[in-house]
């Protein structure tokens, strides 16, 4: 086991994954540096999403190794990475996913509270950042009575509330129109780089990866180094593919 | 036939719960053979067959409730994305909930038909042959189309009412089918419903029921609807009150669960006491009703065993079967009811357990909501139930 460079937050090396044998991860190696923003970039089914959740220990690969601070993850117990992401790590999903009985300030400080932090203290918190998010006067409502583009900045608050090492968000503005896309950005990017947070994040959209510091180009589960695939001849492969339909 | 070809396929606890509301059925099937058995074997006392009928409508109730309880879990007949793809609606699935639940409940009658002619002695070449033969009049004649008749009312009263119910539920057609795939349009939580209003209506029902009872039973003597088996026993007055406070304990049970949310979260809570707190709130209106149920089933059992259980008298087999089949489908009910709930916040206790929650604060966050409803239903069903019965035993 040799190990990984100081100066990175996260480390991989040649993560191996596949769902029930389709292959997801062929041999992934990267490393995050610390306060950087990494885009995972690549089209659908790539395997972005997976290789967020190998190097969030939300899934273990089925072969190398994942780094986070000179921790190994990937020999870590459930028990332990439940912890890691609940103490180091926050996860920013494609849909806000809230809690729908709970209202806006409560979701955003239940990180917190689910670590044992008093009410009082999570509640200043979690109130800060939604000031911070433009979402302050919603606090007291509950999810369903707001606007997509706010239960979506609410999921950012969550993940900004419990000063996390690592937010991994995968694809975070996928269900947005681009007003409320850039706005998310802009406040999850600024939040990050003012708090020294690192953030890795998925996405399909070439023009929210130039947000990024660093983008990593992924193909059918390889890094690869752009993602535009050549323009191959019209003969070429027809032959292999052809069908009686 | 796809009904058939779903439930093939399915997980073996469904095939498991199917298998209930069959048995239920069956029982209910056996309960119905039996009144018309007596009914065809002594023509004379027909006030006697018509009570023993309508006291079957009990079982009877509560097995449709479990089926449909059963049906609105079954994974099979909720809305799916691959369902839906191929054209199978809303209204497509409520007759697929409906033939599945025909088809569960008429195996049930069919296994009752041949286990009462079994027990008559008019199938042959088993044990047991005619065992029965006295309690169930084998020397009448049973008359095939009534039989038939009463062996289709379950599955047809079952099956209408799993259609009605699954009917009205919201369609949201897009939901996952598994945790594994990614949907991105995963359905939108329905907003919560506002707090349940019954709470005040049930009390007074209850209240009145208590009285109406305590009133009638001074008069003592004459019987409306005796329970078969013992007549002269039960009388009208008392009847109709443990109906009154029944109903009203069905009533107020959402009520009663909304409050123990309500009390749950309250005063400073962690995370876990939230959560048990909200989520019990919400759910007050789905898991209430069953539990209010459950409440006044075992209210009766209580009230019986006092106003009975000391008495010479032991309790018929056919009293017994039903009672069985009454508190079973009950408790079994309400059960399936908390698998519904449970089902039906899958995603959102996924969406935790990706936070970092760990899984036992979840299941902390479940056994504290099950030990609130305990800790309010318990005693309250304890003290009704000594209400009622102490008129009749004083």
């Amino acid at each position: 086991m040799v190990a990984p460079p100081d100066n990175d937050v996260i480390w991989a090396r040649s993560l191996h994954h596949s769902h029930n044998g389709s292959p997801a991860l062929g041999g992934i190696s990267l490393g995050v540096r610390d306060g950087e923003i990494l885009a995972v970039t690549g089209p659908r089914g790539c395997g972005k999403t997976t290789l967020l959740h190998c190097l969030s220990g939300q899934l273990v690969p089925e072969q190398g190794e994942v780094w986070f601070n000179s921790v190994p993850v990937h020999t870590m117990g459930p028990r332990l990475r439940e912890r890691l992401r609940r103490d180091r790590f926050g996860w920013i999903a494609p849909e806000p996913q809230l809690v729908p009985e709970l209202n806006t300030w409560e979701n955003t400080a239940l990180p917190l509270l689910l670590r044992g932090t008093p009410r009082r203290e999570a509640k200043k918190v979690a109130l800060e950042w939604l000031e911070r998010l433009d979402i302050g006067p919603c606090a007291r409502q509950r999810p369903h009575t707001l606007l997509q583009g706010q239960r979506q900045r609410i999921a950012v608050a969550r993940a900004l509330a419990g000063a996390p090492t690592v937010i991994f968000a995968d694809e975070p503005t996928a269900t947005l129109h681009r007003s409320d896309r850039t706005h998310v950005l802009r406040t999850l990017t600024s939040a990050a780089r003012s708090h020294g947070i690192t953030i890795v994040f998925a996405t399909h959209d070439a023009e929210i990866a130039a947000l990024a510091d660093r983008t990593v180009p992924l193909l059918d589960g390889r890094r690869v180094a752009t993602v535009a695939l050549p323009a191959g001849s019209d003969t070429e492969g027809r032959a292999a593919c052809s069908l009686s339909v | 036939m796809l009904a058939l070809r779903l439930a093939r396929g399915s997980h073996p606890l469904v095939l498991l719960r199917r298998l209930l509301v069959a048995a239920a059925s069956a029982g209910v099937g056996f309960l119905l053979l039996c009144t018309l058995s007596y009914a065809s074997g002594h023509p004379a006392h027909s006030t006697g067959a018509v009570l023993r009928l309508l006291w079957s409508l009990v079982p009877l109730a509560a097995t449709v409730q479990f089926a449909v309880a059963v049906a609105r879990t079954d994974p099979s007949t909720r809305p799916r994305s691959g369902l839906s793809a191929v054209g199978l609606g809303p209204v497509r699935l409520a007759v697929l909930a409906a033939v599945s639940t025909a088809v569960s409940c008429t195996l049930g009658s069919m296994v009752a038909l041949l286990f009462f002619l079994h027990l008559r002695g008019d199938l042959t070449g088993l044990p047991f042959d005619g065992a029965a033969a006295g309690l169930l009049d084998a020397e009448a004649p049973l008359p095939l189309a009534a039989a038939l008749v009463l062996l289709a009312l379950v599955p047809v009263v079952a099956a209408t009412a799993s259609a009605l119910a699954l009917r009205a539920e919201p369609v949201s057609t897009a939901a996952p089918d598994n945790a594994a795939s990614k949907v991105l349009t995963e359905p939108e939580a329905p907003p919560p419903t506002a707090p349940p209003a019954g709470l005040p209506w049930g009390v007074a029902l209850a209240a009145v029921g208590l009285a109406v009872e305590a009133y009638m039973s001074r008069g003592g003597g004459h019987s409306l609807l005796p329970l078969p088996g013992r007549l002269e026993a039960t009388p009208a007055g008392v009847l109709a009150g443990w109906t009154l406070t029944a109903v009203g304990l069905a009533v107020a049970g959402p009520g009663l669960a909304y409050l123990c949310g309500r009390l749950l979260q309250a005063v400073r809570p962690g995370a876990v006491r939230l959560l048990a707190g909200r989520v019990l709130m919400d759910e007050s209106r789905r898991i209430g009703r069953p539990l209010g149920v459950v409440c006044a089933v075992l209210t009766a059992a209580v009230g019986g065993y006092a106003l009975y259980g000391a008495g010479a008298h032991p309790l018929g087999p056919l009293t017994a079967l039903g009672a069985v089949l009454v508190l079973g489908c009950t408790t079994a009910t309400l059960l399936t009811t908390a698998l519904e709930a449970r089902q039906a916040r899958a995603q959102t206790a996924r969406a935790l357990l990706r936070l970092g929650a760990p899984p036992s604060a979840l299941r902390a966050a479940t056994a504290l909501r099950a030990a609130a409803l305990l800790l309010v239903f318990a005693p309250l069903t304890w003290l009704i139930a000594e209400l009622a019965a102490l008129p009749l035993t004083v």
